[in-house]
């Protein structure tokens, strides 16, 4: 009985015991607790808003988190524990943006542009960046809240103006109450504007006489419109002009081509000339070379016949 | 007026004297637990047999009270994190919650209803057949052979039945999570290991072993306060019992405190 209590309590403790240590070291190893860690060094200017254990962000995942933090001579230095399997994110051109969001913790979003760069060094101590969502957003509305102030200035002129007696509305209001009693005294608007009324009978006997031009010269326009008719006719007509100087010109075009044909004849002509007269120049040069020969040749007889007369030859 | 504030003070005077005597108590009872010579083959059957009585015949109720809980509690906890689109706080409410909070909780008071008031009477009992004052006699002492056996069965007992539980509930987290929202096993444990955290963990162990200390310290010491009656028996046992339960309440406080901090 107590050995097969003994058996029961042992066999309890070493199960119970391994699960709870398997699943601890499962815990601790997808945590990195066994994995090589490496420790990098950012510098700020402040350390306001940076804690230890703030989260070190990578495209929305934790890759490790703040150790500590030290102010120095030149600064915060502020540690950062990389595990081994998120530090080929850190690269030499990594940059550091302190993320403050308007709801939430502030954490470091690390940005990689080139994954292949060298790693970084860490003896480097990379500046940290503010991103703070509380500044843009004033930074946004600042401008916004300007022109409102411009708005309420301008609403606050107005009103100004409107309470003022001399003010500019005021005059406005009054000009056109003078114009609206103006309208109320006068019977047209053409008597309000040149203000009497035989102004206004004299500007409607004008309008009666240009009404009276109008009508002449709508007749002289049609007698013009009647002329330009017939000149078109003559011009343009089966029998005008233009008809006529255009079989003229067909005509002489037609002469043109068979001279053309009787232009080239010629040129054909003259050149065989051409080639007849190198025929004669070639038998001229031999003529003149017989001549020479026959020359030399009476020298010579003349000077084996020395007394004898120059016999004369006749050419043919 | 005067007997009301007699009644204050007398009453804060107990108080303070039972605290101290407990702490007291606490501090030998470590001391011991600290001292290899405390540990013999007689210390060593009891505490297997009341590491028999407590953790191992309990287990099939246990294991059963883990899975009807966890069901429970997964069940309804995803249900309304699935209502309000919280699934991103799956892990934590797993992992903060049901397996630092809940699952010590359960498990001190199965321990505490079971074992606690088992021990309570049995020390009150041992008291009154004067058994205590017959192992002085036999220059036993009685803190070696009987206190520290059942303390350190305690301590033990909470920290792997908290930790059983705690698995048990997570393992049938990751049924109910693929069954309400369909999510795998890799991402069911990327969400709670995300949640997790190794110091969390350590302080819930901790505070395990705390808890298993003071619900098997408490009880001994109020044993040994009964009287050479048999009706102060049930009289201890009921303090004794109300005495775990304000520890146990102290302890969450503290350890929730600590965790907090």
């Amino acid at each position: 009985m107590v050995q097969k209590v003994e058996f029961k309590v042992g066999l309890f403790i070493i199960v119970a015991t391994l699960l709870i240590m398997a699943s601890i070291g499962y815990v601790a190893y997808k945590k990195g607790f066994f994995s090589k860690v490496y420790t990098y060094t950012l510098s700020s200017n402040t350390a306001e808003n940076l804690t230890e254990g703030m989260p070190v962000v990578f495209w929305g995942f934790n890759i490790g988190q703040v150790s500590s933090m030290e102010l120095t001579e030149r600064g915060v230095l502020i540690h950062i524990k990389i595990p081994e399997r998120n530090n080929r994110v850190i690269r030499a051109n990594s940059k550091f943006v302190l993320d403050k969001p308007l709801f939430g913790t502030s954490r470091i979003i690390v940005t990689t542009d080139n994954l292949n760069d060298p790693p970084l060094s860490p003896k480097v101590f990379p500046e940290i960046t503010v991103s703070n969502d509380i500044n843009e957003l004033i930074k946004k509305v600042q401008p916004i809240a300007e022109k409102l102030d411009r708005i309420g200035a301008s609403v606050a002129t107005l009103t100004a103006n409107l309470a003022d007696p001399q003010g500019e509305v005021t005059r406005i209001l009054k000009n056109v109450e003078t114009v609206t009693a103006h309208f109320s005294k006068k019977e047209s608007l053409l008597e309000m504007a040149v203000g009497t009324k035989e102004s206004v009978k004299s500007i409607q006997d004008i309008l009666s006489n240009v009404n009276g031009l109008t009508v002449r010269m709508d007749g002289i326009l049609k007698r013009v419109d009647t002329l330009a008719g017939k000149s078109d006719e003559e011009i343009y007509g089966r029998d005008g002009v233009f008809p006529l100087v255009r079989n003229i010109l067909r005509d002489l075009l037609a002469k043109l081509a068979k001279i053309d044909a009787t232009l080239d004849n010629i040129n054909q002509i003259s050149v065989e000339a051409v080639d007849s007269t190198k025929d004669l120049k070639i038998l001229r040069n031999s003529l003149d070379e017989t001549v020479t020969a026959i020359g030399t040749l009476v020298d010579q007889l003349d000077r084996i016949i020395p007394f004898q007369d120059k016999p004369g030859i006749k050419l043919p | 007026m005067i007997a009301a504030i007699e009644n204050i003070g007398r009453f804060t005077l107990d108080t303070s004297l039972s605290l101290r005597n407990t702490l007291t108590f606490a501090i030998q009872v470590i001391i011991r637990l600290l001292n290899l010579r405390t540990y013999n083959s007689a210390s060593r059957m009891v505490f297997i047999n009341q590491f028999y009585f407590t953790s191992v015949q309990i287990l099939p109720l246990f294991l059963f009270v883990a899975v009807i809980f966890g069901s429970l509690v997964n069940g309804m906890a995803f249900q309304v994190i699935k209502n309000l689109g919280l699934y991103d706080y799956l892990g934590r409410l797993l992992m903060g919650f049901v397996v630092t909070e809940v699952a010590p909780f359960v498990t001190v008071l199965l321990i505490a209803l079971r074992s606690s008031s088992a021990i309570n009477a049995e020390i009150a009992v041992m008291k009154v057949n004067r058994e205590l004052n017959m192992l002085d006699t036999f220059n036993i002492d009685p803190i070696n052979y009987l206190f520290v056996p059942r303390i350190i069965n305690g301590m033990l007992s909470m920290v792997l039945l908290s930790s059983l539980f705690s698995l048990v509930v997570l393992a049938i987290g990751l049924f109910v999570s693929s069954a309400v929202f369909g999510t795998s096993v890799d991402a069911y444990n990327d969400t709670v290991l995300q949640a997790a955290s190794l110091l969390d963990i350590v302080i819930v162990l901790f505070k395990c072993a705390t808890f298993g200390f003071f619900i098997t310290l408490i009880p001994i010491r109020l044993g040994l306060s009964a009287s050479m009656e048999l009706t102060s028996i049930p009289v201890v046992v009921l303090g004794g019992m109300v005495k775990v339960f304000l520890s146990i309440v102290v302890i969450e406080v503290l350890s929730l405190i600590i965790r907090f901090i």
